[in-house]
């Protein structure tokens, strides 16, 4: 723990704290105020908490960054913000962690869904401010650790989405985070809400041009009974970025949640997913993580069975190359009512180079008897006779290894169910092995 | 609960067989610890003047560090003052020569164990010490060993006669700072077995120390120590037990097996110490730090324990793979029921090329009881072609128990190829049913399919020691049927 990086951010916040949005409600003000309190005796993580173990954050304290203040849009590349921009979707832009409203497209959105910032959710009329008040820390409590405790204290901006009870959405929503600014912070706070019955499917994308910066945003979800939501995270931030970013989950009665976690940029990058599964729902979380470099990337799950006759499956896959280091942490904790769960989880890491690192840790905790649980891990190479039987019809050994590295990565992207996604997310992946070796006409 | 679910809840009266108190006079040590007690346990001891400045390093070290609180159990507070470190039974010369003269009442203590002291008794295969509370008390077949060049003795005797072996060994693998119990154990320790096996001998018998606890408000404190040097190879066996009381009592042991070029030990223990009541009053707690040392190449050491008692155990044998090729193999079945608590799991620390390790580990958890594998497998980036195979399976019996899995892996090295599987269930109806369709009574049902569920482990046991694992897990698992 560092506390003289937490000090530093405390005095700043006493001068910046009008800046953020929300300073005339007293509940939120209070909020704040305990998280910074906590923030201030706790600072980030340390690696010597459980959940950090393997991941240092002490780059990022080294660091002071700042909030971006301007309310006004700054130039964006906007070639390049059409690359991370999904075409046949409803976009919502955050720059430098505040809601730009030029660069998002908001166009047919039925009326009954709310989609805006934060801000002006917290401003808005009288029937959405509620809600937030409802709904803000209600998936995550600040004190969970340094991170949420700093986002609490510090958001900017963010995001509600809130489909409400019957709702099913036709087109996807993507939640689009970009920072142009070095050394800014941003802090954003989202929350999504999906009533009764309704179904959707959002996209959050952090990107950034190439700066170091810190994204810490913290994503709440509510899905409600027999609701429906498909959650992607396409993680493409910068590769000197710093990246927090959780999303924290209620699921109702036979609610449906996927997860898809693209973790493919960052100096430094941790994810946390953590669901609350309440009787007979389902979850499934599918991670991707391909590091170079000198990348660290992190993915953090925590899949809670509260409730009997709950399905959970996890699948999450590492490629680390360089001096990459993937680590994966998986709980599943399935609580003493939580009768007939069945879960699966899974880890799969290929190393590459001789100084790539994987460290796993995948965790069960039981509490019932009635249940079906496993877990497995591998860490490890390619298969060589699968090597052999593509050199034996005449493909080279290095196409043939950057065959099955690519397969072995391309199973995570052929999990999305979004042609324009998929696409965008495929061409990154394929940024990451050399032109030659794969072909464009296999795929 | 069908009829014979309640026949079998109603046999659970069946007591803990070990626990029995040998009334007899000792020589303990008032309750307390400074380095006034470690002066005079040496003293006592006759230790070499190294023994002492090593206890008293340890002590001082010990006494900045902290319990640790990671571990998946729950435990009041020890007090350490309020523990004896030292309880030996009265002699009445200064020690016995022979069995003729060790007090009849040990004896019979040990013979109502099942362990005979007399060589022409049934284990006539087997080499026992036996340690009783903080002294060992008799080791056989002393001299047919001898002949094969093997030292099979106490510790306290190895530092008088080999204090040069002991010097050279002793806290190579453990050293003194390395946990907070390994601390307290190397300052206090009392007895333990000494093994070493020359180069190229393969030890003629099974050996084993049986370890027991009888006095009341001590702790035991055990130190063994296992070189096997190039090319030999050696089986050792340990069992444990004690008498039945309210109060918890401490076992902190510290094993360290150094198995040189060539070198194969086979290390077998069955934990049977007293496992408090059905309300989960009383019990020793087991606070154990046991780890293998491979340091020549083609060394293997093979760790095989059946865990059924203590009401809380904290035990991780462990085996670093120094030397190319080497081997390390861990093979577990911990078993707990009522209130019991076991954190257990192992390390494997993949150092030179080519070291393989395997880990089989079951859990089975009952009643009220929280049962956790928790394991590492490091791979260093020296480690090329290391390879580890882990499995771990946990078996739930009633709704209110836990089974917890808590692998940590470690990857440097891109030839390395690690596996980890781990899966959670309980006896499913289905197979109940099958069993009994076939006649078989539900206690007998279960204790079939629990025995099919270890027998990976059994396998791996010695003949005498796999006959009585099947026997105590049967005993330890009446009455969570139903």
């Amino acid at each position: 723990m560092n506390t003289a990086t937490a000090s530093r951010y405390t005095a700043e916040y006493q001068t910046l704290a009008p800046t953020l949005p929300g300073q005339t409600l007293p509940w939120l003000k209070q909020l704040r105020c305990r998280a910074l309190e906590k923030f201030s005796a706790h600072g980030f993580p340390s690696p010597r908490e459980e959940e950090w173990r393997y991941t240092n954050v002490s780059a990022i304290e080294k660091k002071l960054f700042s909030p971006s203040l301007s309310l006004t849009t700054p130039p964006v590349d906007k070639v390049w913000l059409k690359g991370c921009q999904l075409e046949d979707a409803w976009s919502v832009v955050l720059v430098n962690g505040r809601f730009s409203a030029e660069l998002s497209v908001l166009d047919g959105l039925p009326e009954a869904v709310s989609l805006m910032s934060m801000a002006d959710a917290l401003t808005a009329s009288p029937a959405i401010a509620p809600l937030v008040e409802k709904y803000l820390g209600q998936a995550v409590n600040y004190s969970e650790h340094g991170f949420i405790a700093f986002n609490t204290a510090w958001f900017t901006d963010g995001l509600l989405l809130h489909v409400p009870a019957g709702q099913v959405l036709a087109k996807p929503v993507q939640l689009l985070h970009v920072v142009t600014q070095a050394e800014t912070m941003a802090t954003t706070r989202t929350i999504i809400i999906v009533g009764e019955m309704a179904e959707a499917k959002v996209i959050e994308t952090f990107a950034g041009v190439d700066n170091s910066y810190l994204t810490a945003a913290v994503t709440e979800v509510f899905i409600d009974q027999n609701a429906d939501l498909t959650l992607y995270k396409m993680q493409s931030e910068s590769e000197k970025a710093y990246h927090f970013g959780g999303t924290y989950v209620k699921q109702g009665k036979d609610a449906r949640f996927t997860h898809h976690n693209f973790a493919l940029g960052g100096l430094l990058a941790r994810s946390d997913i953590l669901t609350d599964m309440d009787q007979a729902s389902e979850c499934e979380l599918n991670g991707l993580y391909l590091g170079v470099k000198r990348q660290h990337i992190d993915s953090h799950t925590r899949i809670n069975h509260l409730k009997p006759h709950a399905i959970s499956r996890e699948i999450y896959k590492g490629v680390l190359d360089d001096r990459a280091r993937g680590v994966f942490q998986g709980r599943v904790i399935v609580a003493e009512d939580a009768q007939k769960t069945d879960s699966q989880m899974n880890n799969r890491n290929l190393l590459l180079s001789d100084n790539a690192e994987a460290d796993t840790k995948p965790q069960l905790e039981i509490y019932a008897d009635d249940v079906k649980c496993g877990h497995g891990v591998t860490v490890g190479q390619l298969d060589e006779s699968s090597v052999f039987y593509l050199q034996s019809r005449c493909i080279d050994e290095e196409t043939a290894r950057n065959m099955l590295t690519f397969a072995f990565a391309n199973e995570m992207v052929d999990k999305i169910r979004i042609k324009s996604l998929h696409d965008k997310v495929l061409e990154q992946v394929l940024l990451r092995f050399p032109q030659e070796g794969i072909e464009k006409s296999w795929l | 609960m069908s009829a014979s679910a309640q026949q079998i809840k109603n046999r659970i009266s069946q007591e803990y067989k070990q626990g029995f108190v040998t009334e007899l006079e000792a020589n303990t040590f008032p309750p307390g610890l400074d380095e006034a007690v470690i002066h005079k346990l040496s003293t006592i001891k006759n230790e070499p003047e190294f023994m002492l400045e090593y206890r008293l390093k340890a002590f001082r070290h010990w006494q900045t560090m902290k319990s640790p609180e990671w571990a998946f159990v729950k435990f009041d507070p020890i007090d350490y003052q309020a523990i004896s470190y030292y309880s030996a039974p009265k002699r009445k010369e200064d020690g016995p020569k022979s069995l003729d003269e060790i007090d009849p009442q040990v004896l019979d203590a040990y013979k109502k164990l099942g362990i005979p002291l007399d060589e022409q008794e049934r284990l006539a295969g087997v080499a026992v010490d036996a340690v009783f509370d903080s002294v060992s008390v008799a080791t056989t077949f002393k001299g047919k060993l001898k002949e094969a060049g093997v030292i099979f003795c106490p510790i306290s005797e190895a530092l008088r006669d080999h204090p040069e072996l002991v010097k050279q060994y002793l806290g190579s693998v453990v050293p003194p700072a390395d946990n907070y119990f390994a601390a307290l154990n190397s300052a206090v320790f009392t007895d333990g077995s000494f093994v070493y096996i020359p180069k190229g001998v393969r030890c003629p018998m099974e050996l084993s120390t049986y370890f027991r606890i009888n006095a009341a408000k001590t702790g035991q404190f055990e130190r063994t120590l296992i070189i096997a040097d190039e090319g030999s190879h050696v089986s050792y066996l340990e069992g444990c037990t004690a008498p039945m009381r309210d109060e918890n009592q401490l076992h902190a042991a510290v094993v360290e097996l150094i198995a040189l070029k060539d070198a194969t030990i086979k290390y077998s223990t069955v934990q049977n110490w007293y496992p408090g009541d059905k309300e989960g009053k009383g019990g020793i707690y087991n606070f154990v730090t046991k780890r293998a040392d491979c340091r020549g190449e083609n060394s293997k050491v093979s760790w095989t324990q059946v865990e059924t008692g203590s009401a809380i155990t904290w035990k991780y044998p462990s085996c670093i793979l120094t030397g190319d090729n080497s081997t390390g193999e861990f093979y577990s079945v911990a078993l707990t029921n009522n209130y019991q608590q076991a954190d257990t799991g192992t390390k494997m620390i993949h150092i030179g090329k080519n070291t393989r390790s395997t880990i089989i580990s079951k859990g089975i958890s009952a009643g009220r009881a929280q049962n956790t594998y928790r394991g590492l497998v490091k791979v260093l980036k020296s480690a090329a072609y290391a390879r580890n195979y882990t499995q771990c399976d946990s078996l739930l019996i009633g709704d209110r128990c836990g089974a917890h899995t808590f692998p940590y892996v470690e990857v440097k090295q891109p030839s390395a190829q690690v596996e980890h599987e781990a899966t959670t269930s309980k006896i499913s109806e289905d197979q109940l049913f099958f069993c009994r369709q076939r006649g078989l009574s539900a206690e007998d049902a279960v204790s079939m399919i629990v025995n099919g569920f270890c027998k990976a482990v059994f396998k791996e046991l010695p003949m005498e020691f796999a006959v009585e694992a099947q026997a105590l897990l049967g005993l330890s698992l009446e009455g969570s049927v139903g």
